[in-house]
């Protein structure tokens, strides 16, 4: 032990560790960002040597303008204010529903054989195919995104709940029984940390289905966000517009995905497999 | 303390227990026929026997874990009234998001207050010579120091009755035999009740006052331990009483497992 520490403290060794860690270990490290560099470089190379014709594709620098003179006018700030939202409150609706039911069915059999069966059938209509119906009932209003949106989150987040709770393992319940817990305080206790992992794993592909779900129907339907303002744009042919829509979804995407790796590192610092400096 | 003192001292820390004609049947098996069983405050029963002989389940009945047996369970309290009976298991069940100390902590109930609970859970912790370990999550203790971590988590509320369901069974023979003077050691010093489940009968040997022979759900053999403590392993004495049971397990083979291959 004694000896460990002194390895691990001598300069050199450490200055190695870190070299080690930011290009190799370390998740928030160089690499990961490598590839997506590389592309952008390759990119602005081929559209300013004439490989690339502006109409197709439009130069990372002119897609880097268009950001810029959107921002300054304000529009980008406020379709992107819009489009998060709309995301959000899908997501509250949709998620708390499903982590409603999914408590409900997987702590009491008699509410899963009420609903279970129901919630297996309707999962299995693809929430997009909805839109036309939507269209019809809400017309382009907020309520059809928000319709779709928590229609989309709330089975993945469902069914990990439902799930997290059922595989709680029962010789931990029994042993807690044992020593008096039961009710809220064995749910608060055993159940729910048992079912988090599960729970969160719901989260990420919830804000995955979100942001896809979002992003179609302002596109098909709506009047303001950045699917409507990538739609906009598409119609006078301004594809630095579209492609930077492309691209701010994709960091949203990572941004949603980096978020709920907060919250795992946070609450499952338990788990091997999210202790900091894990390898996933 | 003198181990006579010590031995006196757990006559009245533990409870008393008694069956009465215990039956317990799953379907149409009936596992357990009519056991009857005293042990007195303080001593150590083990209770040995081949697998399916229906020792665990009379086990669970002991401990509240199985309410559907006929016939009459008493648990007597001791001189303070507590009755409280804590379980070992054979895996140490820890909660894997609690560190150790909360752990430990969880063995006083829902009811205790976190700042009381801590300070008795560390004084059980050290107990068990895991008092610098608290702050640890369980999954990088090993396998004998979950043990001795869930050991410290039935005690810290000071039972007047242990139940053990082979706490010891998957531990390495080393880490088994320190368990084992652990457990002497803390049942000497608290002097609760304790019933010991166990295939290992040289381990009922080190440890019991008593051994009791479950054989197709009787009582087959009910033998007194004479051997003073603290008992030498290997002791020479214990050999012709070792014998003498194994052969006793051994015939008490029930049937089906005869044609077994």
């Amino acid at each position: 032990m004694s000896e460990l520490a002194l390895l691990a403290g001598r300069p050199s060794s450490r200055k190695r560790d870190m070299f080690v860690s930011f290009f190799r270990v370390s998740p928030n490290g160089f690499v990961p960002w490598l590839l997506p560099l590389t592309v952008l470089v390759l990119w602005q190379a081929s559209a300013s040597y004439g490989a690339l014709p502006p109409s197709i594709l439009p130069a990372p620098f002119d897609v880097a303008k268009a950001a810029w003179r959107l921002t300054l006018s304000g529009e980008l700030l406020l379709n992107a204010a819009i489009s998060f939202k709309r995301a959000f409150s899908g997501l509250l609706v949709g998620g708390t529903a499903a982590f409603a039911l999914g408590l409900s069915n997987g702590l009491s059999r008699l509410s899963e054989r009420s609903t279970d069966t129901t919630i297996q059938m309707v999962r299995n209509i693809p929430n997009l195919a909805l839109i036309p119906l939507v269209i019809v009932w809400f017309g382009i209003g907020e309520e059809a995104k928000l319709f779709l949106v928590s229609f989309g989150v709330f089975f993945p987040i469902y069914i990990n709940t439902f799930h997290g709770i059922r595989t709680v393992d029962p010789q931990l319940v029994e042993m807690a029984r044992s020593y008096g817990f039961k009710g809220f305080e064995l749910f608060r206790r055993v159940i729910l940390p048992g079912a988090l992992p599960s729970i969160l794993v719901g989260l990420r592909y919830a804000l995955g289905i979100m942001w896809l779900t979002l992003i179609v129907a302002e596109t098909i339907a709506a009047q303001s966000g950045l699917g409507y303002m990538a739609m906009s744009a598409r119609e006078f042919m301004q594809t630095d517009i579209v492609v930077l829509a492309i691209l701010i979804y994709a960091l949203l995407g990572k941004a949603a995905d980096g978020s709920v790796r907060v919250i795992e590192r946070l609450n499952l610092s338990w788990h091997p497999a999210y202790r900091k400096g894990a390898r996933l | 303390m003198s181990i006579a003192a010590l031995q006196s001292n757990a006559a009245s820390n533990g409870a008393s227990v008694a069956l009465q004609g215990i039956t317990r049947s799953f379907g149409e098996t009936s596992v357990l026929e009519g056991v009857d069983l005293e042990i007195s405050p303080g001593e150590f029963v083990a209770i040995v026997g081949q697998s399916g002989s229906g020792k665990s389940t009379l086990l669970r009945i002991v401990a509240g874990l199985d309410q559907a047996y006929k016939g009459h369970l008493s648990i007597g309290a001791s001189k303070d009234q507590k009755t409280s009976a804590r379980i070992m298991y054979q895996e140490p069940r820890l909660l894997p998001w609690a560190s150790v100390i909360e752990n430990v902590a969880f063995g006083l109930g829902p009811q205790a207050t976190r700042h009381q609970a801590f300070a008795q859970a560390r004084s059980a912790l050290e107990a068990v010579g895991l008092g610098d370990r608290g702050g640890e999550w369980p999954d990088v203790l090993s396998g004998g120091q979950k043990q001795r971590v869930a050991l410290a988590r039935a005690l810290v509320s000071k039972p007047d009755l242990l139940v053990l369901d082979e706490p010891l069974g998957a531990l390495d023979a080393l880490t088994r035999i320190g368990m084992q003077s652990l457990l002497e050691r803390v049942w000497l010093e608290q002097g609760f009740t304790a019933i010991l489940v166990t295939h290992d009968v040289a381990e009922a040997l080190t440890l019991a006052d008593r051994i009791v022979m479950i054989e197709n759900g009787r009582i087959a053999l009910d033998l007194a331990i004479p051997f003073a403590r603290p008992r030498r392993r290997g002791a020479v004495q214990f050999g012709e009483l070792e014998e003498h049971l194994l052969t006793a397990l051994l015939k008490s083979k029930s049937p089906s497992e005869e044609y077994v291959i």
